[in-house]
């Protein structure tokens, strides 16, 4: 008995581990390929890969510039609007469940959470692009701000609902209100939990393309840095390029496709290290 | 008419949703006296602390009714924050806050309601609650590492320290040496004996062991389902139990 039982753990763990594997492969095969494919286009490049922008169909250079600097920008401008409506949000639905703005918050912030994000990015588009007449970098941002908005809150909720109890209780114990705790006892307690949240945040804002069609334009041949003007993004480069009738611009696409892997697996290893360092 | 009185309990009921936990509680406690409190579990102890300095305010589905005096002031008509301030309490798990330095920890209370004119003060309220604390030689030159180095009982004597920062007219206790070693829970019953004694504070104390009751209460007070099944003077209850309850719980038979 005792044998057969050996053997039905052996081959149980056996099957995990074959199903694990399985659900990598993508991953490892997307990150092997695009290795293989885009590193000799960086390799060749050089340093130009980042200085200059996106050549002409034909040509034998490459350049990405415009597309790393509007990815950057776009990351940095739609935490920033971001972040801090998520973090408030995150607060009013752990801290105050019960209140009826709580409780609107919740639904809201879950119903976002299914939206798929081509109807944020055209949601944008008429309230935004249309009035200011053009697309821009600031209607970009606050497209994908609201993309993450869910994915933040939820992130910065669990941190919050991890803390224990019994500390709100001490800090309502000496007579603080509980808005001051929130902000005074629990935030601080969770704020590792807090800042990856705000690194997945980051994360998913470099990597969505869908929001960008209607609201960000294509200024991919001469930088502009302008909120106000129109920008470019990596995910949007290799949108294009990829399907480019071209092979040096497919030879970009690749190339891009190494650097945002890189961009990401940087925000996740961040992400990962402020996880592993959490307090009791 | 509770003047006298330190704390004043009369018809307290609270329900949780349609569960009701307290059955009509009243009793009168003397200032400066310590009461233990004792039930099995789930009786209503800890309800009955949390209803004292209205926690209870925070459980969304409580509802309480009765009235509840500390030192003359209606509790229930009182503004919360008031009442807290002068209702101090420590917890069954020790709970300093985790990013906190030991000194900021003792001294978030006196800061809150602003206690202390001057930086000078502040350190004299925080030096003289972790000497009540009998925690002051120990940390005295480590006021300003995280608590979370502090072993278990010392965390506790830090709570203990944080609480008795606001001079708190009662302290309410639940269980506070339940998740000690016993050298600490000496200790911690020590210092509970001497703020009473020595700084007049009226101290509530929920406890498991009827030993502990023996040692440093003057009243008890025992829980049943809800109920105050007997509220007396220490020696004459643990000597002469009215109820049959009590005693059995004194006999370790509950």
């Amino acid at each position: 008995m005792a044998e057969v039982r050996a053997l039905l753990d052996i081959l149980f763990k056996g099957c995990v581990l074959l199903i694990a594997f399985l659900a990598l492969v993508p991953v490892l095969h997307l990150t092997l390929a695009a290795i293989v494919n885009g590193g000799p286009v960086i390799a060749s490049a050089g340093l130009k890969f980042f200085t200059e922008v996106p050549p002409p169909p034909g040509n034998r250079t490459y350049g990405i510039l415009t597309s790393l600097i509007g990815t950057i920008e776009l990351a940095l401008l739609s935490t920033l609007v971001g972040v801090p409506i998520s973090f408030m949000a995150a607060v009013l639905v752990v801290e105050f469940p019960h209140s009826r703005l709580g409780r609107i918050v919740r639904l809201l912030s879950r119903t976002l959470l299914e939206l798929p994000t081509i109807l944020i990015g055209m949601f944008v588009f008429t309230i935004i692009v249309v009035p200011l007449g053009s697309p821009s970098i600031l209607a970009a941002s606050i497209a994908l701000a609201l993309v993450m908005l869910p994915y933040v809150t939820t992130y910065i909720e669990a941190a919050l609902s991890s803390v224990p109890r019994t500390y709100r209780e001490a800090g309502l114990a000496l007579g603080m209100t509980k808005a001051r705790v929130a902000f005074t006892i629990v935030v601080p307690i969770a704020v590792r939990g807090v800042v990856t949240g705000i690194l997945v945040g980051l994360a998913k804002a470099m990597g969505e393309t869908a929001p960008l069609l209607f609201t960000l334009g294509r200024a991919r041949t001469s930088l502009n840095v302008d909120p106000l003007g129109p920008g470019d993004a990596i995910p949007l480069l290799i949108y294009d390029y990829a399907q480019a009738p071209y092979e040096n611009l497919r030879e970009v696409a690749w190339g891009a496709t190494l650097v945002l892997i890189t961009l990401f697996l940087l925000v996740y290893v961040l992400a990962r290290l402020t996880i592993r360092g959490v307090r009791v | 008419m509770g003047g006298s009185y330190a704390l004043l309990v009369e018809g307290l009921k609270v329900w949780y949703g349609r569960r009701q936990v307290l059955r009509g509680i009243s009793f009168k406690l003397p200032p400066s006296s310590i009461l233990a409190v004792m039930g099995p579990s789930g009786s209503g102890k800890s309800t009955l602390l949390r209803a004292i300095n209205r926690l209870l305010d925070y459980v969304p589905d409580a509802r309480v009714e009765g009235r509840v005096e500390v030192f003359g002031l209606d509790v229930y008509r009182e503004n919360p924050y008031r009442v807290r301030r002068l209702v101090g309490m420590v917890f069954q798990t020790p709970n300093p806050f985790p990013h906190m330095s030991i000194y900021d920890n003792v001294a978030v209370g006196p800061r809150l309601h602003g206690l202390a004119k001057s930086r000078d003060e502040l350190d004299r309220i925080v030096e003289w609650a972790l000497k009540a604390a009998m925690l002051w030689d120990e940390v005295k030159d480590r006021l300003h590492e995280p608590p979370t180095k502090l072993s278990g009982g010392q965390q506790q004597r830090l709570s203990l320290a944080r609480a008795l920062a606001l001079k708190p007219s009662i302290l309410l206790l639940d269980e506070p040496t339940a998740n000690i070693d016993p050298t600490n829970a000496r200790r911690l019953e020590e210092s509970i004996r001497r703020v009473a004694v020595e700084d007049g504070v009226t101290v509530v104390m929920v406890t498991h062991t009827p030993q502990q009751a023996l040692r440093i209460s003057d009243y008890v007070a025992f829980i049943y389902e809800g109920k105050l099944v007997e509220f007396g003077r220490t020696r004459e209850v643990a000597l002469n139990p009215s109820h049959k309850l009590t005693a059995m719980y004194f006999r370790g038979e509950l």
